[in-house]
């Protein structure tokens, strides 16, 4: 972050490359003309020159600081525009803000990931982040679902490459909401995978990302199944403007999402209005 | 400290002081009465207001519309600001200021545009003495005269003012102009407190009829399923203007457009009664009816400021009941929903 008076200011980026990961979402490689550290799941405000920010959580492994990864899908004005943007193009970035994934209370513990859609961009700098420690941890059980096979995004990780990075530590569940005939896996939403999860319960934690109502579900359904509140660690999308908890727009009753969160716990805002709009 | 005691012919002096120093802002009236902060040098005097000014003193600090950024560039859109002075500030204001102090100036990021103007305030604030009868500072913890958060504070007594010091800034320039103060007298004080408490009292009275049985925050804590919300957002046209005119009313909106060869990077007011204030590009949005932001508003200022802050994020002005064309009045709101 920028200091002083330049709190607002973006920090210039070019656009190295520019991967398709399905048709309504692409990965963004920025190299930022000065390093931007961060931790898994705190996040950025991505500039569109003259025409505005919107906040995004990096997907890139955190211990990478030359460069900064953002997997982002197609949805309102600003990422419109990032969607018709090429490799030498220039952005902003400001950041990072907010709280990410607390890995060191996690510490000798199994961690149950559970994704959807696009909510695999923070999650994939979340698994990053523990594959550069995978020894403080005692299992990752990785669940991710998509609408359909098309729409996996990370195709050659999740598919292929994480799954041959330790299986016996590392298990990945994967679903889709409709099939097809290639599709071998699952079909359903992907709470139907979440069950049978063979964890120690009393020594894991969840971390849910994907899109509002599959939150809903996928939270509902690691109550029922024994996951104490307090160790559901949710990613909250909320409309962060100004990313430093003073503008108002996030706030999720006393919470500013961008200062308190985007990782919040359910404990925290069980119960709230409108918490999964 | 001990207070001082300033004499009506010498306060001119020390304004002129003042000016020296930097802008000064004083209160006067309009032709319609009402209060309002204007510079010293037009207004050609200090009028004792009484009560709150037209307009808060959030402008100042954090304004309506300001560039905080420019892009490419190396230049940076942070300009220090020149020292000035406002003097007649209501308690009721003095204590939005401390509001806005814990919002932008705390947490891991200051707002430095906001850090700049007040390092370089004074605030010199006045007893009220003829509340409103809009004004319901006591129901929301404040006083009609401040007791912390100023620089100066003054009181009218016979003959002049009763001058409290409230920081280390009202120190140095009450310490610059020994000539002008002098220790308060006995009868000064007790003047003081008898305005103080004819004034209070006057709050207080108006002010029964809607004094919550239980602490806000517990009353809200049951009320936010109330049936009587519907009614009484019935008349808002989602104008804002409760939310602009609100001395304690943080949010705003970061706003980008070309300038040439660069772009500059707008802050702006922005009011959470606009349907489309907390939408996501997704299309989720957390307050997607009227009633809902309504009461968001009374939930932040009364229930969500607290338990950050710890203090009511509303100061009882009643600034917004006098703005409303709906004739939404906070305190009746409260009354209906809370009872």
């Amino acid at each position: 972050m920028p200091v002083a008076g330049d709190i607002y200011k973006p920090i210039l980026s070019e656009i190295l490359e520019v991967i398709e990961e399905s048709p309504a979402i692409k990965t963004f490689v920025l190299r930022p003309s000065e390093e931007i550290p961060f931790e898994a799941g705190q996040f950025m405000e991505v500039t569109v020159p003259g025409l505005g920010e919107a906040p995004f959580t990096p997907s890139s492994n955190p211990k990478v600081t030359e460069t900064l990864e953002f997997t982002i899908m197609r949805a309102g004005k600003v990422t419109g525009v990032l969607h018709t943007m090429k490799k030498g193009d220039m952005v902003g970035v400001r950041g990072p803000m907010g709280k990410g994934y607390p890995l060191d209370t996690y510490k000798g513990k199994e961690i149950l990931i559970v994704g959807g859609g696009v909510g695999l961009a923070p999650l994939r700098s979340l698994f990053l982040a523990l594959t550069n420690r995978l020894d403080d941890f005692k299992k990752i059980l990785f669940c991710y679902g998509s609408k359909t096979s098309q729409d996996i995004i990370y195709k050659s990780l999740i598919l292929d490459q994480w799954q041959k990075l330790n299986p016996s530590k590392i298990e990945f569940r994967l679903s889709v909401d409709v099939g097809d005939p290639a599709w071998k896996g699952n079909v359903g939403v992907v709470t139907t995978v979440v069950k049978d999860l063979g964890l120690d319960m009393a020594n894991s934690v969840a971390v849910v990302c994907g899109p509002p109502i599959m939150m809903k579900f996928a939270t509902l359904k690691l109550v029922e199944l024994g996951f104490p509140d307090n160790v559901i660690y949710l990613s909250m999308e909320k409309n962060m403007s100004c990313g430093i908890g003073k503008c108002g727009h996030c706030m999720l009753d006393e919470y500013m999402v961008c200062r308190d969160g985007p990782v919040l716990t359910y404990d925290k805002i069980k119960g709230k209005p409108a918490i999964w709009d | 400290m001990a207070p001082y005691y300033i004499a009506d012919s010498d306060l001119p002096k020390f304004l002129s002081w003042l000016e020296k120093r930097g802008d000064v802002y004083v209160t006067t009236k309009d032709d319609e009465g009402r209060v309002r902060i204007r510079p010293y040098s037009e207004a050609g005097q200090f009028t004792w207001p009484g009560v709150r000014s037209y307009q808060p003193l959030k402008p100042f600090f954090f304004s309506m519309l300001e560039e905080v950024a420019e892009y490419p560039s190396r230049e940076s859109s942070f300009k220090e600001s020149k020292p000035f002075a406002i003097v007649g500030a209501s308690a009721c204001d003095v204590r939005a200021v401390e509001a806005l102090d814990r919002v932008f100036l705390e947490g891991d990021f200051k707002d430095p545009f906001y850090e700049e103007r007040r390092k370089k305030s004074l605030i010199v604030s006045a007893d009220c003495t003829d509340p409103l009868e809009t004004c319901f500072c006591v129901l929301v913890g404040v006083k009609p005269h401040a007791e912390k958060g100023f620089d100066l504070n003054l009181s009218k007594v016979q003959g002049g003012y009763v001058v409290e010091v409230g920081s280390d800034k009202g120190k140095e320039v009450t310490a610059a102009n020994t000539g002008l103060f002098r220790p308060a007298g006995e009868q000064h004080l007790a003047e003081r407190q008898a305005t103080r408490q004819k004034t209070l009292k006057l709050v207080e009275q108006q002010s029964r009829e809607f004094a919550p049985p239980k602490p806000w925050q517990e009353l809200l804590a049951k009320a936010y399923d109330d049936n009587t919300w519907a009614k009484n957002v019935e008349t808002c046209v989602e104008c804002g203007a409760c939310l602009f005119i609100c001395p304690t009313c943080q949010c705003f909106l970061l706003y980008d457009e070309k300038a040439r060869d660069r772009y500059k990077r707008l802050k702006m007011w922005d009011a959470c009664a606009y349907k489309r204030f907390a939408q996501v590009a997704g299309g989720a949005n957390p307050r997607k009816h009227l009633v809902e932001r309504f009461k968001h508003r009374y939930y932040h200022k009364l229930d969500y400021f607290p338990k950050n802050y710890g203090f009511e994020g509303c100061t009882g002005c009643g600034r917004c009941i006098v703005a409303c064309p709906g004739k939404i009045d906070m305190r009746k709101v409260l009354k209906e929903v809370c009872r």
